[in-house]
């Protein structure tokens, strides 16, 4: 194994700032989609836990039709689906858009994550104490600085333990970005694998890979726990 | 001038009226107590005034600011103008019986989170108020980096007045501010309300405690079932009660 990582090291590793390889690949096809969901999914969970139904309903249906199918199909529609009707060829910059792999896959991973994430906000949302918002409403806050200033920062962090699971779930989904023909580490191992025969080696270096991704980030986010979670744990004596 | 006048305040959930025209007068340094059993209608009337709850009908004045009201879908009274409400919470400053701390935040960002979002005080100054708060409650500097849930019942209380206090309100409106607390931790928080008192603020306080109401009150109002049953300074309304439901109440209580 070590033989071969020496080998194809650069394959998995390295970046000549001109095209992207292997982990390079990989964290940023996981940074924008994680990047874009969180983005969307704030004022998304937000909208989800409105009393009026037509903001709500939207929301639920998004989140119900991207969490009730398969993660390789949304991709494959994007990628070719989408890419086979003719409205969006004839249209200039949709063509460019979804003519291009990783555009196809960071869209479908997005609007993926960006589901699971609001979800996640929204459920905690609803599980900040009643009486917090109403001392907020008490002292005069608008429903904008409510949520702005007591709402969303109180939610984020409780959301933390589950969303950071969700971050590693995107990881790990990652890897099927090789079927829009995105050179991310899986891709790399399985030229690897048909260069060398050597499968146990190829592909227990993408293992390797990312688990030593995911353990960065299970760090981090127990990092950002112990700063912004500490109001739920009980004092250390 | 009163800095407080409510008149005849209704509020109806669904058909059950809770409150049956309950008027409340305050002057500058009234400490009025509203005592009742549980039902009689008086965390609901404090928490109309303020509009937590939406009353059907009544008139509510803060510092001679009568609030403009319009009835909504459901009959239920709401403020006509989002701008006139937030002012108006930002005079009457409430103490919640289960205090309701902003729990991710810092004792003290909690004190100067209002003042400085809602009133545009300076940051520098909100702490500076928040600190002055925090001595009068009887707080040591210390905590200012706790979070509530680091801290026992009633210093979380005490942390809530003080936060009541940075907004340097008109009226300050207690929710049975000692309820949810340990029995033993009940006296500090009398004592901070106690030294409010002495110091002419005015406060309007929902109560079990009758002790508080008889020596620190200058008014007593008694509700029971929704209408005002009796009313009047604490040393006649609570030693010679005129109503037999008080005279029921108060022997339940005293013994």
């Amino acid at each position: 194994m070590i033989g071969i990582f020496q080998e194809y090291w650069h394959a998995f590793l390295w970046s000549d700032g001109y095209r992207l390889s292997g982990v390079a690949m990989t964290l940023w096809l996981l940074a924008a989609s994680i990047a874009f969901g969180f983005c969307l999914a704030v004022p998304m969970s937000v909208a989800r836990v409105s009393e009026k139904l037509y903001i709500r309903g939207p929301v639920w249906f998004y989140t119900y039709v991207f969490r009730g199918t398969p993660l390789y199909i949304q991709l494959l529609i994007c990628y070719t689906g989408i890419y086979s009707l003719q409205v969006v060829r004839d249209n200039v910059l949709l063509d460019a858009f979804f003519r291009e792999g990783i555009n196809c896959t960071i869209l479908a991973f997005a609007l993926n994550t960006c589901a699971y994430t609001t979800e996640i906000f929204a459920g905690a949302i609803r599980s900040i104490p009643y009486g917090e918002i109403e001392a907020a409403r008490a002292y005069g806050m608008s429903e904008w600085r409510l949520y702005r200033h007591i709402i969303i920062p109180s939610a984020l962090r409780r959301a933390l333990p589950y969303y950071s699971n969700e971050v590693i779930l995107m990881l790990h989904s990652t890897t099927i970005a090789f079927t829009a023909t995105v050179p991310d580490i899986l891709k790399v191992a399985r030229d690897v694998n048909s260069a060398t025969y050597a499968s146990f080696s190829a592909f227990g270096i993408a293992a390797i890979l990312y688990a030593c991704i995911a353990f960065a980030l299970v760090w981090g986010f127990r990092r950002c726990e112990l700063r912004w979670l500490a109001f739920l744990k009980p004092m250390g004596h | 001038m009163y800095k407080l006048s409510v008149d005849d305040l209704h509020k109806k959930y669904g058909n059950h009226e809770v409150l049956k025209g309950v008027s409340l007068k305050a002057k500058a340094g009234d400490v009025i107590s509203i005592i009742g059993s549980s039902g009689s209608g008086k965390s609901t009337f404090l928490r109309c005034i303020n509009f937590l709850e939406q009353p059907c009908s009544g008139r509510i004045t803060v510092n001679a600011d009568e609030i403009r009201t319009e009835k909504d879908k459901t009959g239920a009274l709401r403020v006509a103008d989002p701008k006139q409400l937030q002012s108006m919470r930002t005079k009457l400053s409430m103490v919640f019986q289960h205090f309701n701390l902003w729990a991710h935040m810092t004792v003290l960002e909690n004190i100067i989170e209002a003042p400085m979002h809602v009133l545009g005080i300076s940051k520098d100054e909100a702490v500076a108020r928040a600190r002055k708060y925090l001595a009068k409650v009887g707080l040591p500097q210390s905590v200012e980096e706790k979070y509530p849930s680091h801290l026992s019942g009633g210093q979380q209380q005490r942390v809530a007045i003080a936060r009541a206090l940075a907004m340097e309100p008109e009226v300050m409106l207690f929710d049975e501010p000692t309820s949810a607390l340990d029995p033993e931790l009940v006296g500090e928080v009398l004592k901070v309300m106690q030294s409010l008192a002495e110091e002419g603020r005015t406060m309007v306080v929902v109560t079990h405690e009758m002790g508080f109401a008889r020596n620190v009150s200058n008014h007593v109002m008694f509700l029971h079932q929704g209408r005002v049953e009796e009313e009047g300074h604490p040393h006649e309304v609570l030693v010679n009660p005129k109503s037999e439901r008080l005279a029921q109440f108060l022997s339940g209580r005293l013994k």
